[in-house]
């Protein structure tokens, strides 16, 4: 060989991984209900490319968990091995030379029983090294392309087209002779170029694997070309030579100090081999054998260009909430376009809504809302007398409730009993808070919002005549009554207690209770929205609806009929709840007053004077009748 | 209009002629046949693309699919972009790529990211509606559905269709 040719340091294309997004899908579902805790290897399959427009890229997807490996065309399978570890820390301070000398060792072993001369798929390794915090969807991983870092071998000039060794009909005969070999053999394989024709042959028709060592005059080196499947795109030749050559040192020691043609196959996508390189390798002459003791290189480097773990962050793609989300978000964005160009859609995402009750009325309103925290706590009841064990817990529990509230700003009310929306009622109330209350029946459902903040009597005096009420005056749950809530599962059979409602019922209350509020925040007065006394009137303004139409103080449906009545009432300066005389006592006394109602809701009848009245109509036999036929069926849930 | 919709077995036809031609000219579509449950029959083409992603030229790999939708019974089309490491693009990331050419609004109304049929995980999927009416325009003239099918979304879609697919 002339030597006025400039020798180069052949240098290789490394790997660049490429995970389909069903491989962590896979990862996970085989994570979360095989292997679980454990930690084993597993067998998993990649696959790189010889297509000459796309590049070293190797890839894994949801199929590589599989026994067998799909087949590509212009694809070659590799076997692998996933090891994931349980912890972050493991990951982070295992040694990482010991993995990729063990993964290195493996290979090493298939070249000195010869196995890489009948099987050429054993010569290439990887391994996917990983942590996985499945709970976040997020995947800490690192690919290993095991490569041995001798022997350092050298090109002569350039690497040059295969069209200039051969022609289109011998090229036609490789095509051919490749497409012949069997899918275990395309890794690594020979060619020979012959005076009439080119023969495609498995390494071991050439190399005798029963040899240990043999000489390189078995071998007719002026016609004989190495030929592996050549991922690379660029004049380098990819990854695979660098094993390639180093195997064939060890079983043909004496190619030391010579030189060898090796082909890097590449196809086209029309099927043409033009683009294919022939690579004219000077191995210099050397004392060292390679493989035993020698280090092991191809840790695949991160974005940054360090040799450090990827991350894949999966949620938006695979996290169910997120999921959920984001579909909601889009069909929110889509009624905007559409139907609702007006539509306020940051005021939904940042409105934070508190659901006190988490029965199915409860369930039904987080499914419309797509709420997702919770807190467990009891709610003290008036009427519900606190020993002297449950003080402290009494205590937490009123504090528990008033911090949620006070860090929300909608509170539902979907608890399944009168007196136990009182206590909620009353700190809603003192902060300002919107309320929407829901409750059933058996066959029947109450939904309505509360009206906002103190001074109820203002309310007073402007007469049956007005046609509308002031959002902020509307009543509360509790304003249409003229008796304290008090023990209502008392003296009741299971049923009565129990909600017992036909089943559609809390599904239809959880629904228009969530679009009560939809409507409530997209109004441009907000909790100011009017609520008309007769929506029948055909000559109110229909300038007091909001973007979503109007908003009624309250809805009460009946199953039995089909029918709802939408009444509206204004606030009561003597209610047991949201009068002033009650918010003011809670403000000044707090808990010593709370605890004189929890003792008996006499106590709230006395301070509104409702006991005042109650003595001077006489209609005490009236109302207690009232309780039972009215209220109570609409309480339950 | 006339109402407009093909069967299973003229949907199996259309995309077995479709990939013979893809296989003629290396277009790289593939059959991914389901025999058991034969409208889960369906094609399946992928491609890497260098993509400029806040001005850093990113490999992605797209993948795009026509399947049967057997409520509308027509064809219908999804597909993913995906990095590397297997995050997919958002909606609005591929929208501004030009990688699809429409409006905004139009777009959502069109494209909406959803639990593919088959596949179940998150994919861009054609809303169906708009096609058995598009179709219905074509269906006596057109040679083949599915290229019929794909010409009416090249057009927004950076999905080119070699001619060969017409002759």
């Amino acid at each position: 060989m002339s030597t006025n040719k400039e020798l180069k340091v052949v240098q290789y294309v490394p790997f660049k991984s490429f995970v389909h997004p069903s491989f962590w899908h896979s990862f996970t579902d085989i994570k979360l209900n095989i292997d679980k805790l454990e930690e084993a290897k597993k067998d998993i399959y990649g696959r790189y490319t010889y297509r000459e427009d796309v590049g070293t890229v190797f890839e894994v997807d949801g199929t590589s968990f599989n026994k067998l490996p799909e087949t590509e065309q212009y694809y070659i399978n590799v076997k692998g091995t996933l090891i994931n570890v349980n912890k972050l820390e493991d990951f982070k301070h295992s040694d990482k030379s010991i993995l990729l000398n063990n993964s290195g060792e493996e290979v090493w072993l298939n070249v000195k029983s010869k196995a890489w001369i009948t099987e050429p798929s054993r010569l290439i390794n990887f391994f996917i090294y990983s942590y996985s915090d499945l709970k976040k969807y997020r995947y800490y991983y690192w690919f290993g392309f095991p490569c041995p870092n001798q022997p350092t071998v050298y090109i002569n000039d350039e690497p040059v087209l295969i069209t200039t060794i051969f022609n289109e009909q011998q090229l036609e005969q490789l095509n051919k002779g490749f497409n012949a070999l069997d899918l275990t053999q395309r890794h690594y394989f020979t060619v020979t170029k012959n005076t009439n024709f080119v023969t495609v042959d498995c390494l071991s028709k050439i190399l005798d694997a029963k040899k240990q060592v043999q000489s390189k005059n078995d071998i007719n080196l002026s016609i004989t070309y190495f030929a592996f499947t050549d991922p690379s795109c660029s004049t380098s030749p990819g990854w695979p030579m660098r094993l390639f050559i180093a195997a064939l040192l060890e079983h043909c020691p004496d190619l030391y100090n010579t030189e060898i043609n090796i082909i890097g196959l590449r196809y086209s996508a029309n099927g043409s081999l033009q683009k294919s390189q022939v690579y004219n390798i000077k191995i210099p002459q050397t004392s060292e054998t390679s493989g035993e003791g020698v280090g092991w290189v191809g840790w695949e480097r991160n974005e940054k260009g360090a040799l450090g773990p990827k991350l894949a962050v999966m949620s938006s793609s695979m996290d169910p909430i997120k999921l959920a989300e984001s579909s909601s978000d889009l069909n929110m964005r889509l009624m905007k376009w559409r139907l609702v160009p007006d539509l306020d859609l940051d005021v939904m995402k940042r409105t934070k809504c508190l659901l006190l009750g988490a029965g199915t009325l409860g369930c039904h309103v987080a499914r419309n809302l797509l709420n997702s925290k919770s807190i467990f706590a009891h709610i003290p009841m008036p009427g519900y007398p606190v020993g002297e064990d449950l003080m402290e817990e009494m205590y937490n529990n009123v504090k528990l409730v008033t911090d949620a509230i006070v860090e929300h700003d909608v509170i539902f009310l979907l608890l399944d009993s009168r007196e136990a929306r009182w206590l909620p009622t009353v700190i809603a109330a003192l902060h300002g808070k919107i309320v929407i209350n829901a409750a059933l029946g058996f066959d029947s459902y109450l939904v309505m919002r509360h009206g906002v903040g103190l001074n109820a009597a203002d309310a007073e005096g402007e007469g049956l005549r007005a046609a509308t009420v002031p959002g902020g005056r509307l009543g509360c749950y509790f304003c249409n009554d003229v008796t304290a809530p008090g023990n209502t599962f008392a003296e009741r059979t299971l049923d009565q207690q129990c909600t017992v409602t036909r089943p559609g019922v809390a599904a239809i209350a959880g629904a228009l209770a969530v679009e009560m509020l939809a409507a409530l925040l997209q109004h441009p007065l907000g909790v100011e929205a009017p609520a008309v006394y007769n929506p029948d009137n055909k000559e109110i303004d229909s300038g007091d609806d909001g973007v979503l139409g109007s908003i009624p103080h309250s809805i009460r449906g009946f199953l039995h009929s089909y029918q709802s009545v939408l009444p509206t009432c204004a606030k009561f300066k003597q209610c047991i709840a949201c009068s002033d005389v009650v918010l003011n006592a809670y403000k000044d006394k707090g808990t010593e007053f709370l605890l004189k109602v929890f003792e008996s809701g006499k106590h709230l009848e006395r301070i509104t004077g409702l006991e005042e009245l109650h003595k001077s109509a006489e209609l005490s036999d009236m109302l207690a009748f009232s309780d039972d036929e009215d209220q109570v069926n609409i309480d339950n849930e | 209009m006339d109402e407009f919709g093909i069967t299973v077995e003229e949907f199996i036809n259309a995309i077995n002629e479709f990939k013979n031609v893809s296989d003629q000219i290396n277009d790289g579509w593939r059959i991914y046949e389901n025999k058991n449950e034969i409208h889960k029959s369906y094609l399946k083409k992928e491609s890497f693309i260098n993509f400029d992603l806040q001005g850093e030229l990113t490999l992605c790999k797209v993948e795009y699919n026509i399947f049967y939708n057997i409520s509308y019974a027509v064809p219908s089309f999804s597909f993913n972009v995906w990095k590397s490491n297997g995050t997919l693009l958002t909606l609005e990331e591929i929208r501004q790529l030009s990688f699809i050419h429409i409006k905004r609004e139009d777009f959502y109304s069109v494209i909406t990211q959803q639990e593919h049929p088959l596949f179940g995980r998150p994919y861009f999927i054609m809303h169906p509606c708009h096609t058995a009416k598009l179709l219905a325009q074509f269906k006596l003239n057109s040679r083949n559905i599915i290229v019929t099918f794909l010409s009416l979304i090249t057009p927004l879609l950076k999905l080119e269709l070699p001619l060969e697919y017409g002759l």
